[in-house]
C-alpha cells in the first residue's frame, strides 16, 4: 500500500515539473534556442537515441562501479574506524581532507595518472560516495543502545555475533541514509570525470557538442538522461532499503523465525 | 555404592544455595559503591532487593552477571566462582531492550542469535513457551506493534530461553503503569511457579517486593550494604487479598521506616 502510494506521489511530482517548466517558457515567452519545452526536450532525447543510449549505458557502469567502490570502501573504513578509535583519530582528518578537495579540480590530475577509460571516473565518483557513507556508518555504530551491547555481553555473545546481530541492524538506519546521500552524488562524479577526460564519446561531450551548435532541445534533452540515471540509481537503493528493513513499515513479519 | 553418593550428591545440591555472595563489594575508583555483601539464595526461591535510588543495587547485578569484576569477595553459583564470567545467569531490565528488527518470536531466540545460532528446536521451544504464557497470537509481530506490558513478557521469555537457573530482574515492571503492573506481577508468579526459577528482583516499590517475594533484602544509601533480610510468611498463591493481609502491612511498615530512616527523612 505504502509502496503504491509513493510511486503515485513520484508521478504527481514528476507532472509538476513538467507542467513548471512548460509554464515558464509558455508564459515568459522563452525563445526554442534558448530553452526549449519539455516536449521538445524529449523529442530531442528520441531522435537521437542511437547515440545517447551507448553513451548513456557507459555512464551507468561507471555511476554503478563508482558506487559500489565507494560505498564498500565507506562501509569499511566506517567499521574501521569505530572500532579503532586510535585509528579514527589518524584517519578522519585524512577524509575531510580529501572531501575539502573541490571534486573539479581533482579530476584532470586523476585522468593524467589512470587515462582516459573507465578507471578515472569510477575512482572520481568512489571519492565523492565514500565519504557520506564513512560518516553514516560511525553515526550509526556510535548510537547502538549501550544497554543492548551490555546485554549482548551477559549473554555471553563474541563481539563478532555480537556487531552481526546488534550493531549491523542497529546501525542499518544510517547506513541507507549515507548511501541514499552517495547515490544521488554518484551521477555528478561520473559526469564530472567525463567533463575532465574531454575526449572520447560520453554523455558530458555529447552535450557539450550540442551546446556548442547551439542545440538547446539537445542540451537539456541530454540533461535530463543524466537526471533519470541519478534518479533511477538512487530510487533502486531506496527499493533495496524498503525490502531489507520491513519492521520500519510492517506490524508482522512475514514469518516469525527462520524455521516455523 | 555409586548409587548412594549420587544421591547423596543430589540431596546437597538440592538443600546448598544457588547463589552465594560473600564478602562481595565494588569500589569505582575511590568511590565505594557496594559495601562488603553476604547472602546466599536459596534454590527455587523468589528475592527481592529493594533500596533507595543510587544504592548499589544496579552494581550488585552488573556483578553477578558478570558484567563487573567485584573489587573483593566472591560471587559463586552452586558452588563454582562466577566472578567476572558473563553468560551464566539470565538477566533483564527495566528496558526491555527488544531488537525492533526481530519479530516477537526472533526475540525470544535472541540468547542463542548471540551465542550459537538459532536451531527450529530453540523456535519450536521459543514459540510454546510464548504460546504458553499469553503471547502465541503475536509470534509474528515486531516490537513496534506491541505494548509496553507486552514487550516485557517478550523480554521475560527470552531471558527464560537461555535456560540459566537464576533469573536476574532488574526493575523489569518500573515503566509500567499500576495497572498493567498489577497484572504483570501475577503473571510473573505464573511463570515462575510453573518454570521452578530462583528470582532475585530488583525493586523501588516495596508493595510489589512483598506481594512477590519470599525474602526481601533491604540496602542502605551508597555505599550499598544489607541492613535487613525479611522473610516474608505470605501464603502462596497470592492473590489481591494478600495486600491488604496484617501481615504484609506489617512487612511493608518495618520495611518503609528503615528505608526512610536510612535515607534521613523522617
Amino acid at each position: 500500500m505504502r509502496f503504491r502510494r509513493n510511486l503515485l506521489g513520484s508521478f504527481l511530482s514528476f507532472v509538476v515539473v513538467v507542467g513548471v517548466w512548460q509554464a515558464i517558457i509558455s508564459f515568459g515567452h522563452v525563445a526554442p534556442y534558448v530553452a526549449p519545452t519539455p516536449l521538445d526536450a524529449w523529442r530531442s532525447i528520441v531522435e537521437n537515441w542511437s547515440h545517447l543510449w551507448p553513451l548513456t549505458l557507459t555512464t551507468v557502469k561507471e555511476t554503478v562501479f563508482g558506487f559500489g567502490a565507494g560505498a564498500a570502501l565507506g562501509m569499511g573504513l566506517g567499521v574501521l574506524l569505530s572500532k579503532r578509535r586510535f585509528v579514527q583519530r589518524v584517519i578522519y582528518p585524512i577524509l575531510i581532507l580529501s572531501q575539502a578537495i573541490p571534486i573539479i579540480a581533482l579530476a584532470p590530475p586523476l585522468v593524467l595518472v589512470l587515462g582516459f577509460g573507465l578507471t578515472p571516473k569510477v575512482v572520481i565518483v568512489a571519492w565523492i560516495v565514500f565519504f557520506p557513507v564513512t560518516v553514516s556508518v560511525l553515526d550509526g555504530l556510535a548510537n547502538v543502545d549501550r544497554d543492548l551491547l551490555m546485554l549482548a555481553r551477559a549473554y555471553g555473545a563474541s563481539p563478532w555475533r555480537t556487531f552481526l546481530a546488534i550493531e549491523v541492524p542497529s546501525a542499518s538506519a544510517s547506513l541507507f541514509s549515507g548511501l541514499k546521500i552517495g547515490a544521488t552524488y554518484a551521477v555528478t562524479g561520473a559526469i564530472i570525470g567525463e567533463l575532465a577526460a574531454s575526449s572520447g564519446s560520453s554523455l558530458a561531450m555529447f552535450q557539450h557538442a550540442q551546446s556548442a551548435q547551439l542545440d538547446a532541445a539537445g542540451v537539456y534533452g541530454t540533461t535530463l538522461i543524466m537526471t533519470a540515471v541519478g534518479m533511477g540509481w538512487f530510487s533502486l537503493v531506496a527499493l533495496v532499503e524498503f525490502f531489507t528493513t520491513p519492521w520500519k513499515r510492517r506490524s508482522i513479519a512475514r514469518r516469525a523465525g527462520r524455521h516455523i | 555404592m555409586r548409587l548412594v553418593s549420587l544421591s547423596l550428591y543430589i540431596e546437597r545440591v538440592e538443600l546448598s544455595p544457588v547463589l552465594t555472595l560473600s564478602n562481595t563489594e565494588k569500589t569505582f575508583g575511590a568511590l565505594p559503591a557496594v559495601a562488603p555483601t553476604s547472602f546466599s539464595v536459596e534454590r527455587g526461591s523468589f528475592v527481592s532487593i529493594v533500596g533507595p535510588s543510587g544504592c548499589g543495587k544496579s552494581t550488585l547485578f552488573n556483578m553477578i552477571a558478570g558484567l563487573e569484576s567485584p573489587s573483593g569477595g566472591s560471587i559463586e553459583l552452586n558452588g563454582g566462582d562466577i566472578s567476572g564470567r558473563t553468560g551464566h545467569v539470565g538477566y533483564m531490565l527495566q528496558k526491555d531492550l527488544l531488537a525492533p528488527w526481530r519479530s516477537v518470536l526472533g526475540n525470544i531466540t535472541m540468547g542463542a542469535h548471540l551465542t550459537r545460532g538459532v536451531t527450529r528446536e530453540d523456535e519450536e521451544r521459543g514459540a510454546a513457551l510464548a504460546r504458553q504464557y499469553g503471547l502465541g497470537e503475536f509470534l509474528a509481530h515486531y516490537p513496534n506493534a506491541l505494548s509496553g506490558g507486552m514487550r516485557q513478557r517478550v523480554a521475560l521469555m527470552r531471558t527464560l530461553m537461555t535456560d540459566h537457573e537464576l533469573l536476574l530482574l532488574d526493575e523489569p515492571f518500573g515503566a509500567l503503569d499500576a495497572q498493567t503492573r498489577f497484572e504483570m506481577q501475577r503473571w510473573l508468579l505464573d511463570v515462575w511457579h510453573s518454570t521452578q526459577r530462583t528470582v532475585l528482583f530488583v525493586t523501588h516499590d516495596v508493595d510489589e517486593a512483598i506481594f512477590l517475594s519470599d525474602r526481601i533484602l533491604v540496602m542502605s544509601e551508597r555505599p550499598g550494604r544489607i541492613v535487613l533480610d525479611l522473610t516474608i510468611d505470605l501464603p502462596r498463591p497470592r492473590r489481591t487479598a494478600v495486600l491488604t493481609d496484617a501481615a504484609f502491612m506489617g512487612a511493608k511498615r518495618e520495611i518503609l521506616s528503615l528505608l526512610h530512616h536510612e535515607s534521613g527523612e523522617q
